[in-house]
């Protein structure tokens, strides 16, 4: 063999050693979630996906809730945050706006990725622009929770549980269930004249008042959209309307509920953080409640009495959920983008929503996760249509609202919702002065 | 010392109800954990737990399968209670340790040696006692990480080794409150101030020093926001902060109740134990005078 | 004072001092070091960022004075002052006067180190889990504080869910949990003081009252003057109860100085105006800090 043939080998041979290490050496994505609950879930997505992309590594870590968005923000600003990590529509326009996000949209249609495939409205949740900052992986609605005994003995069906009407006048037939479930000290339920208001001892439903903050989620919101009322005119609008007379009449009626009727648990009979309605409801000290589809692995197998989820009640133009849904967004600065990119691209698709689905912590995105998450409640003997119905009822849901300022909007209202079920402003008063405080932030 | 029968009853009374409200919550806690978390939400004030049980702390430490642990009323997640627990014990010995010595040092200087700009530099100290957490946080954030400590043992120790205006100022005050004669006495013969800070000043104020190291050990034991930052890998994670993980898990979840008391009757263990080694070391030292 | 030891102390001062600063350096170098750079350098930066509008995210832009301007107009930080303040008068006289009484307790239980264990105990508790516990047990129809008040006939407390008891509850909570800690410094005090100095008050005919007020008491100048420093100074930066049972509420009740400076900084990412804002709590504590250690003279000490 000649010198130069035997340079040419060697050379070869090191090239092909150096390209198998450069091979060899994964690149390791970090992923942040607050859900302890789902962790299992995209720890098999994980798995499943490393499986298939043998140069990426996934390193899953959870934080709960708030100490979640304090390292998030800190990590920021360091410059160190997780590369993929799990977005919130109330927090990412304040980070697309800060250009913390990195913007998917050239990724997605150079991928030709598609942005259907998702249950209506939830993809342009994430995009404002023409950018795009998430693909939707899991969406909630809300439906109202009962206590199934408790019902039937207040002689309420499943029946009369589903077909509630309500309006803001005189409270609809919703009115009389919560009237059959509450009960004074003497043991007067709410239809009988000697009812006491004054002292209730078990209450009808209850709400987390200071939880409220802007949207009322779960509590007053499906209500107050019901009578055809609308937070905004549209994403990333300039202006609120909770100056609206439909929507003052809505929150006048829940005060009155409250604080006159004795039919709701007043203001400072609960403590709203960490304990609140939840905690009557299981030691049934209230016969109902309305909550999210993500609460359902927590009614369904926390409790020690039947639980049962209804349809929401029938407003004057029809029934309406608040329509919320979570994305996996991408760090601006993460140092492996490409990675990044397929690990998003894997969480938006049918194969991992699939798998989230059938652990049956939460409501995919994509209708085939869905019926995934539907056969594992099936299996734990729990029936939760009234959820799914109204995420597929036309104009059954309302998107969350997304605008700017979002943590102000939260204080000023949580502050006017405060006084109002307190008993210290009537809300004709609080809230429309609340909304001129809102609209001005947008000055 | 004779005490009037009046005295006597009422220091009984007052020990009662010291220890009534002290110790009443603690039984809470350690019911709670007891308790199945079915039973913690359906009977929130019963005295007595309904159904007593294990689970919770079999979830805390890690000895159930995900599986298992849904079934017993928890996430699917388990934690690495004895990683956890020894994170917190390097982090919170090599603070104590630094601390303690260290401030030590620096409060016997201000106590008895004089030098020019004692009083400011003193003030200077204290002053640190007044800045609010959040604007040295983050700046001391950003400086760990550009030295490359994030996710160490000495990242999440550093801040708090070298010194605290709170040691500083406790322990000046306490060697200010010595009694002078005996150091007086070493001056005239001869000693240097370092040997007598080590031969007699330290000797003389174990009692405050083994209070300070305790209470540092606690302090940092029970840190949050710090740890929390700085410590956020597994492998440094800090017990309390690992606590987190029975918090609530969303916006508007409810916290794992049973859980969380589970996971705090363990951590607060290790302190208790450490409270009570030293806690008789403290009492040994009745009646020293100091003198002669 | 003039003994024979302050006389030549006095003639050799001059030379004294020379040696004496390189020896005193040499003590507060390490812990010198760390101020610096842990406290000094993040609060000159963060007197920086006062003077701008910084959002965490994007370079700090100048604007001169504009966040104090704003925050004296502001009505949060107004309405965050009385409400710190107030915590303070509603926690720190009770706590103290709680923490002699606690150290006199211990001081007579010397021998038992159990008192002193079980006093301690609520300390040992992260301060997040010690505001959940209470959170629980104060809760105004579930928590058994007011199912007990309840079956002896009193009234709902809603603690913390109303307005007017929402900060005393807090500063109640604050005083479970640190009373042990302070009670434990006060003693640590009661411990240093000779016996002899008892017994000489006896032999000059004191009970045990007189000799509490004008012996011990003096005696416990300046562990005392620390004690009360510190627990100011501490409870004017009190946070995480708040984070954690109130949010700030109800209707801003319990919006003290700290959470509305977090609030700022981490949910509006207005860092520039929290550390303004930051800054005059400083500026405050520092008033605060002096006017005490003053009226405590706790340079001095009694002998």
């Amino acid at each position: 063999m000649s010198r130069t043939q035997r340079f040419l080998i060697v050379g070869a041979a090191a090239l092909l050693a150096c390209a198998a290490v450069a091979a060899a050496d994964p690149v390791t994505i970090r992923y942040t979630l607050w859900d302890s609950n789902q962790l299992p879930a995209y720890q098999k997505v994980a798995d499943n996906f490393m499986a298939k992309n043998p140069g990426i590594k996934i390193e899953i870590s959870q934080l709960q809730w708030s100490d979640y968005w304090n390292d998030l923000q800190t990590s920021m600003v360091a410059g160190t945050a997780a590369d993929v990590f799990t977005d919130h529509l109330a927090k990412y326009p304040e980070f697309a706006a800060k250009g913390q996000l990195l913007d998917i949209e050239p990724m997605v249609k150079a991928d030709r990725v598609p942005t259907n495939i998702y249950l209506t409205g939830l993809a342009d949740l994430w995009t404002r622009d023409g950018k795009r900052f998430g693909l939707p992986k899991d969406w909630d609605t809300i439906a109202v929770i009962y206590n199934k005994a408790m019902a039937a003995q207040a002689g309420i069906t499943d029946k009369d549980m589903n077909s509630m009407t309500w309006n803001p006048d005189n409270g609809g037939t919703f009115e009389t269930v919560l009237r059959k479930l509450a009960q004074d000290k003497d043991g007067n339920n709410g239809l009988s004249p000697s009812f006491d208001p004054k002292n209730v001892v078990r209450w009808g439903i209850a709400m987390d008042y200071s939880n409220f903050g802007a949207y009322g989620q779960q509590y007053w919101s499906s209500f107050a959209a019901s009578t055809g009322w609308k937070f905004t005119d549209g994403m990333y609008a300039r202006s609120y309307h909770y100056d609206d007379p439909r929507f003052i009449k809505t929150i006048q009626y829940f005060a009155d509920l409250s604080r006159t009727k004795g039919l709701m648990t007043p203001y400072e009979a609960l403590s709203a953080q960490n304990v609140g309605s939840t905690v009557l409801f299981t030691s049934q000290k209230i016969g109902m409640v309305l909550d999210g589809s993500w609460m359902i692995g927590f009614y369904g197998g926390q409790t020690e009495f039947k639980v049962g989820f209804a349809r929401l009640p029938v407003g004057p133009v029809g029934r309406r959920s608040m329509f919320n849904g979570l994305a996996d967004s991408i760090y601006v600065k993460t140092t492996h983008p490409r990675e990044a990119w397929q690990w998003v691209k894997y969480l938006g698709s049918a194969a991992a929503q699939n798998v989230v689905g059938s652990y049956g912590a939460v409501f995919p995105a994509i209708e085939s996760g869905v019926q995934a998450a539907l056969r594992t409640y099936k299996e734990r003997g729990l029936d939760v249509s009234a959820f799914t119905a109204q995420a597929l009822e036309k104009n059954g849901t309302f998107l969350f609202p997304i605008t700017d300022h979002a943590s102000e909007i939260n204080s000023i209202m949580q502050e006017a919702f405060d006084s109002v079920f307190l008993g210290k402003a009537s809300a004709a008063d609080a809230l429309p002065a609340a909304n001129q405080k809102v609209d001005a932030l947008f000055q | 010392m004779k005490r009037s029968p009046l005295a006597r009853i009422l220091f009984w009374v007052a020990v009662t109800l010291i220890a009534a409200v002290t110790l009443f919550p603690f039984y809470w806690t350690v019911r709670t954990a007891l308790t199945l978390p079915r039973g913690v939400y359906a009977h929130p004030t019963a005295f007595l737990p309904p159904e007593l049980t294990l689970g919770n702390f079999e979830r805390v430490l890690g000895l159930v399968d995900s599986a298992t642990s849904v079934r017993l009323g928890g996430s699917g997640q388990s934690i690495n209670f004895f990683i956890f627990l020894r994170n917190s014990i390097i982090v919170s010995t090599l603070i104590t340790v630094g601390q303690t010595f260290f401030s030590a040092a620096a409060a016997y200087a201000f106590a008895r040696l004089r030098f020019p700009l004692r009083r400011q530099v003193f003030g200077l100290y204290i002053s640190a006692l007044m800045v609010p957490g959040i604007v040295v946080l983050i700046p001391n954030f950003v400086l760990v990480k550009t030295i490359g400590w994030l996710n160490t043992y000495q990242g999440i120790a550093a801040p708090a080794f070298l010194m605290s205006p709170f040691a500083v100022f406790f322990l000046r005050q306490f060697f200010l409150g010595l009694n002078r004669e005996l150091e007086e006495a070493a001056r005239v013969e001869g000693a240097g101030r370092v040997r007598i800070f080590f031969q007699i000043a330290i000797p003389l104020s174990m009692t405050a020093l083994t209070t300070l190291a305790v209470i540092t050990f606690i302090y940092s034991w029970n840190d949050y926001l710090w740890p929390l930052l700085v410590g956020r890998n597994e492998a440094v994670r800090m017990l309390t902060v690992a606590l987190g993980v029975f918090r609530q898990q969303g916006a508007q979840n409810v916290p794992d109740w049973a859980g969380l008391m589970a996971g705090t009757t363990l951590a607060i263990v290790p302190t208790l134990v450490l409270f009570l080694a030293l806690g008789r070391r403290v009492i040994n030292s009745i009646g020293f005078t100091g003198f002669r | 004072m003039t003994t024979a030891a302050g006389r030549s102390e006095k003639l050799g001062r001059a030379s004294v001092r020379l040696h004496e600063s390189g020896v005193a350096l040499l003590f507060i170098l390490p812990s010198l070091a760390g101020f610096v750079v842990f406290f000094v350098v993040p609060a000159v930066r963060g007197l920086y960022i006062s003077f701008t509008d910084w959002n965490l995210l994007t370079p700090p832009r100048p604007v001169g004075i504009a966040n104090y301007a704003a925050l004296l107009r502001d009505r949060d930080f107004w309405n965050a002052l009385k409400v710190t303040v107030f915590y303070v008068l509603w926690n720190i006289p009770l706590q103290t006067v709680l923490a002699v009484a606690v150290a006199l307790v211990m001081n007579a239980a010397a021998r038992s180190s159990l008192l002193k264990g079980v006093i301690l105990l609520p300390w040992l508790m992260p301060n997040v889990v010690v505001a959940l516990l209470w959170l629980w047990l104060l809760d105004p129809t579930i928590g058994l504080i007011n199912v007990a008040v309840k079956a002896l006939g009193g009234p709902l407390l809603p603690f913390l869910s109303s307005p007017g008891m929402a900060l005393s509850t807090i500063a109640g909570i604050n005083i479970w949990r640190y009373l042990g800690y302070t009670a434990l410094l006060v003693f640590s005090g009661l411990q240093a003081i000779p016996t002899e100095v008892y017994e000489a008050a006896r032999i000059d005919g004191s009970n045990d009252h007189q000799t509490f007020w004008r012996v011990t008491l003096p005696l416990l100048r300046p562990v005392l003057a620390f004690v009360v420093v510190t627990s100011v100074l501490g409870s004017f930066q009190i946070f995480d109860t708040v984070a954690v049972t109130t949010k700030g509420g109800p209707i801003n009740a319990t919006k003290v100085f700290n959470y509305m400076i977090y609030q700022q900084a981490f949910e509006r990412f207005q860092m520039g105006y929290a550390t303004a804002v930051s800054m005059v709590l400083f500026l405050i504590l520092v008033g605060v800090g002096l006017l005490q250690m003053k009226l405590l003279r706790a340079g001095e000490v009694e002998t």
